[in-house]
């Protein structure tokens, strides 16, 4: 039992570290990227500091249930509640300012998911959740409200996944070098990858899909870093580098 | 087919069109405009005023008038009715057509080059 948990709090910390390493990358390469693209930044260091957040908290939940402290374990699971509900939030604001350039809109149209989270997070305290059930991999908890989690699917995960595969359907339909096509897709592609296994994981009642849940948000969060800085290698490999040498001059007579 | 002809936005797909290295047909403004005059007065008499109304910022009549020759006559563009006179041909209508998708493609494609400008 106590194996498969300090697995579990093992990943959770992972995504913990990696998702808050990779917002302070991101938001101290600010001066490497135009005016323009300032504010999708933010909302990306948002982001993925609010999904490190969100595991920061459970990885204590996880610990607590190893050392078997349940109050604490139900603390830390309303308290990654909130950030786990506010993810929406700079998601909807990335794809709507990447689409329309209008930073106004965007925010007017992301403070309604606002609204989303926090009726979520009502229903949720209100209503109350059941447990913790120790499992051999997790301690499990069960929402005790249909209303949280249907606000939380509709709301909170349709809409957005949406949005996200809309962007990526436009960036698709486009012919563009294929280093832009990595740098465009890539990024979206983990992002669905971590926002849909972080549905999956609060919402399934299995243990062994949570940890397999959590695991794949690890590899979002990495996929997310490469699509930012891929190394090298990578860029050789998938031939994305923008210039393979240094320009090339050389004065020949007729040339 | 009405329609207003914007000669700033003319300038702007133009440009770019050169900035691609084509510097004929979809990159030459005063292609554009001629093109885009004769078609809004398909079906009838285009006079050199009706170009000039537009071109006078930018191009001298005798430009205008030699182009008319050398492009739009020769290539069966245009169909000359009367001194200083031109009518459309069916050729000139698929020119023009081609024109508009130049126009389409450069808005899609600064749109899309907008959208990667704003993506970190």
């Amino acid at each position: 039992m106590t194996a498969g948990l300090i697995l579990n709090a093992t990943i959770c910390f992972a995504i913990t570290a990696s998702s808050f390493a990779f917002a302070w990358v991101l938001a101290s390469s600010e001066d490497k990227h135009n005016e323009k693209s300032k504010p999708a930044l933010w909302a990306l260091v948002v982001l993925w500091s609010l999904v490190a957040l969100t595991y920061l908290p459970t990885t204590i939940r996880m610990i607590a249930s190893v050392t078997n402290h349940p109050s604490l374990d139900l603390m830390m699971y309303n308290l990654a509640a909130i950030p786990f509900s506010m993810v929406t939030v700079p998601l909807v604001f990335f794809i709507l300012y990447i689409i329309t350039g209008n930073q106004k809109i965007s925010g007017y149209l992301s403070f309604l998911f606002i609204l989303f989270g926090a009726a979520y997070l009502a229903f949720l305290y209100s209503n109350g959740v059941i447990g913790p059930i120790m499992t051999e991999y997790s301690s499990m908890f069960k929402i005790n409200s249909d209303t949280a989690i249907n606000i939380y699917l509709v709301g909170l995960f349709v809409i957005p996944t949406a949005m996200i595969l809309g962007l990526m359907m436009l960036i698709f339909l486009q012919r563009m070098p294929r280093h832009l096509r990595y740098r465009t897709t890539l990024p979206l592609v983990a992002i669905s990858f971590v926002f849909d296994f972080m549905l999956t994981d609060m919402i399934t009642d299995m243990d062994v899909m949570q940890v397999a849940a959590r695991t794949f948000i690890l590899i979002g969060t990495v996929l997310a870093f490469l699509a930012y800085f891929p190394p090298s290698t990578l860029k050789k490999t998938l031939g994305i580098e923008t210039s393979l040498n240094e320009s090339y001059e050389e004065e020949e007579n007729g040339l | 087919m009405a329609f207003e002809i914007d000669v700033e936005m003319e300038q702007k797909v133009a440009d770019f069109y050169q900035s691609l290295g084509i510097n004929q047909g979809p990159g030459d403004l005063q292609y554009r405009i001629i093109l885009l005059v004769l078609n809004k007065n398909e079906g009838k008499i285009t006079e050199f005023a009706d170009i000039r109304e537009y071109t006078d910022n930018f191009a001298d009549k005798g430009s205008i008038g030699s182009k008319m020759k050398t492009v739009f006559q020769l290539e069966g563009l245009v169909e000359k009715v009367k001194r200083g006179g031109y009518m459309i041909t069916d050729k000139g209508i698929i020119a023009a057509n081609f024109l508009k998708d130049t126009t389409d493609y450069y808005k899609k494609t600064k749109r899309m080059g907008d959208m990667i400008d704003r993506m970190p």
